[in-house]
């Protein structure tokens, strides 16, 4: 039996943090992850983070994702892949299914060998986090029906485009951000629905999907799934106040593949198994272990951080892991108090500040009818996934000025502010508090350098030049799909429902490496299309 | 929580989905896990040894939070108030070969 100071169980986001900041401080750390590679759902997570610059705003998933195991091979952590933690037991002790090297004289042999090793950590932090939940419908077990997480995985990890006519269930940031990125690897997103009455995730992330011309259904789920050995279609319909279908209501679509995202149970087995106390009330999405600030369980010793102390996201599951890998380096003597208690701290505030908001833990399933300015939310936004025309005026980043001036189309308040530096002119103010509604400054010069519409992560953030020349307007708008449109492409522009609203001519495209594969693309549009037209198809 | 044992549930009454399965792994249906209320089993321990669900490959992951919501509904309480199924080794599935098969040599794993 091999010992280490700590045991990791999961080398996702909370996992590596937390490894990171305890071999910082001198210990001696394995962490343990049954995937053959780490960073948990990092590396499949290709858009950009939302939050602050502490919070690593504005770089994509992936991108962290590396930063984090160069940190932690730099600290020193030892990684174990392929390596399945089958047991885990009171006095922290840990059973793992590794792969072992094969040995001389057998290289002909094509399965590898495993067996079962036993280890013993002072200390044991498990980071396992989550799995998709189902919902089941006639024609759920077909091939075609998966989670929106494996289909992510399937993409970006893989390459593999999951199918070509796709219908999400879920409109939660999962449910939206894979919708986006389905239509990025080249899939036709057929609709989005949801039985709840509405959309679940961040605003942004629906006017994305909804500007390139996805409907969305909200108060309607799959009926049933249609095809003998595969999907080959689905059947939806309308619910009531108390989800039950209204007849009548059904429509079909052609489908080949069937996206469920309805939410994801904590993986907290190993945790009931060690005898830790569990909440089973479901606040944290399922089975939960009991925890303290530091995630510190009820056996002493063994800490829980990430999804599987409760569901949230990537951002708080990596201050998460810092909390505790500070606190279980002070609780064996690797840190003195006064040490810890400063960086806990540090991470505690930037952990509160994520958790700020309209979309904050204690606001879940409260309806929000004003934003912290007092401005009346857009309902729309909430029922069709794009703010209506006459909705959009109202908020604080949308001015009028002569010349190119930026357009904020960032309604709710949410804990970001990535915008706010990018400007290099400081047209663009949030403020101290980083869930207000960024405000365009009065007498400040944009120089249309694209810098704020590209760091947005959530593509809100348009140039509009409402005068630029006779009866034309110009409106350079975040373009995140491949091929990129060419200078003189003639096609339509389109409004923040998808619909084609107006001619458009693209008449400038910048993909500098300071925009982080978001490329801008110009449209010049009939001037009365300036506040209107959103998104560019090619004719 | 203890579930009343004397509460009259009901004569089982076929329903709509029934013939849905619920637990892929272990291929048993909607239907199987309602009788199985009505046969006496009120706890998710009690169905998973009556069932085998959830003891499939992916070990109640995918089907457990499924088939609590059925036996609640059938009992009618909250999936809440029903108690969790106990945890324990083997987490995931494993051979019995490998499983029985102990390593003490540590230096035979292969580095990732």
């Amino acid at each position: 039996m091999k010992r280490y100071d700590l045991i990791i169980i999961g080398a996702g986001p909370s996992g590596l943090s937390a490894a990171i900041e305890a071999a910082k401080r001198g210990m001696k750390v394995i962490v343990f992850d049954e995937n053959a590679r780490p960073g948990g759902q990092l590396f499949k997570q290709i858009h950009k983070f939302f939050g602050s610059k502490e919070h690593k705003a504005k770089i994509r998933g992936f991108v962290i994702g590396r930063q984090l195991l160069g940190e932690a091979e730099k600290a020193g952590v030892e990684v174990r892949l392929s390596a399945t933690v089958i047991g885990l037991y009171p006095d922290k002790e840990v059973v793992v299914r590794e792969i072992l090297e094969p040995e001389e004289g057998t290289a002909g042999e094509t399965s590898a060998k495993e067996a079962v090793f036993h280890y013993k950590g002072d200390a044991i932090i498990v980071a396992t986090g989550a799995s998709e939940n189902m919902v089941t419908f006639d024609g759920w077990t077909l091939p075609g029906v998966m989670g929106a997480g494996a289909a992510q995985t399937l993409m970006n990890l893989h390459g593999v485009r999951p199918g070509r006519k796709v219908l999400m269930l879920g409109s939660g940031n999962v449910g939206l951000v894979v919708s986006f990125q389905l239509l990025q690897a080249g899939c036709e997103v057929v609709a989005l629905v949801d039985a709840a009455p509405r959309i679940g995730g961040y605003g942004v992330h629906a006017a994305k999907v909804a500007r390139t011309g996805v409907p969305f259904y909200l108060s309607h789920t799959i009926k049933k799934a249609e095809g003998t050995d595969h999907v080959t279609g689905v059947t939806i319909a309308q619910v009531d106040s108390r989800f039950q279908f209204i007849e009548g209501t059904e429509k079909h679509f052609d489908v080949d593949t069937i996206c469920v995202a309805v939410g994801l149970s904590p993986m907290s087995q190993l945790l009931k198994m060690a005898g830790c106390e569990m909440d089973n009330s479901g606040k944290g999405g399922g089975q939960i272990p009991v925890v303290d600030e530091s995630g510190a369980t009820s056996v002493p010793g063994i800490y829980a951080v990430g999804d599987v102390a409760g569901i949230e996201e990537a951002s708080s599951a990596m201050i998460e892991g810092r909390m505790a890998g500070i606190r279980v380096a002070e609780y064996l003597g690797f840190d003195d108090k006064a040490g810890a208690d400063t960086a806990f701290d540090q991470n505690e505030k930037a952990l509160e500040g994520l958790r700020q908001g309209m979309f904050a833990p204690g606001n879940r399933g409260k309806k929000i009818e004003k934003t912290e300015e007092g401005i009346p939310v857009s309902e729309n936004l909430l029922t069709h996934g794009f703010v209506a025309d006459d909705e959009i005026e109202r908020y604080p980043g949308v001015t009028h000025k002569a010349g190119v001036h930026p357009v904020m189309e960032c309604t709710q308040n949410i804990p970001c502010n990535p915008c706010q530096d990018a400007c290099p002119k400081h047209c663009i103010s949030i403020g101290s508090n980083i869930t207000s509604l960024p405000v365009v400054l009065k007498d400040s010069a944009c120089i249309d350098c694209g810098m704020c519409v590209s760091s947005c992560p959530g593509q809100a953030i348009f140039l509009v030049n409402e005068d630029a020349g006779p009866g034309k307007a110009t409106v350079t708008l975040p373009y995140e799909f491949l091929p990129l449109p060419e200078e003189g492409d003639e096609g339509y522009g389109l409004g923040r429902d998808g619909s084609r609203v107006c001619d458009a001519k693209v008449v400038r495209v910048r993909s500098s490496g300071a925009f982080d594969h978001t490329a801008l693309v110009t449209i010049e549009v009939p001037a009365e299309y300036a506040m209107k037209a959103r998104f560019f198809v090619k004719a | 929580m203890r579930q009343d044992r004397n509460r009259d549930l009901g004569p089982f009454v076929p329903r709509e989905g029934d013939e849905r399965i619920i637990c892929r792994c272990e291929e048993v249906t909607q239907g199987e896990i309602r009788r199985a209320v009505h046969d006496g089993m009120y706890t998710m321990a009690e169905i998973r040894r009556y069932l085998r669900c959830g003891m499939g490959l992916c070990q109640g992951q995918t089907c457990s939070r499924l088939v609590a919501g059925i036996v609640a509904r059938e009992l009618g309480i909250k999936p809440a108030e029903l108690a969790p199924a106990s945890s324990r080794s083997p987490m995931r599935p494993i051979e019995m070969k490998v499983w029985a098969d102990e390593e003490t040599d540590d230096s035979k794993v292969r580095r990732a």
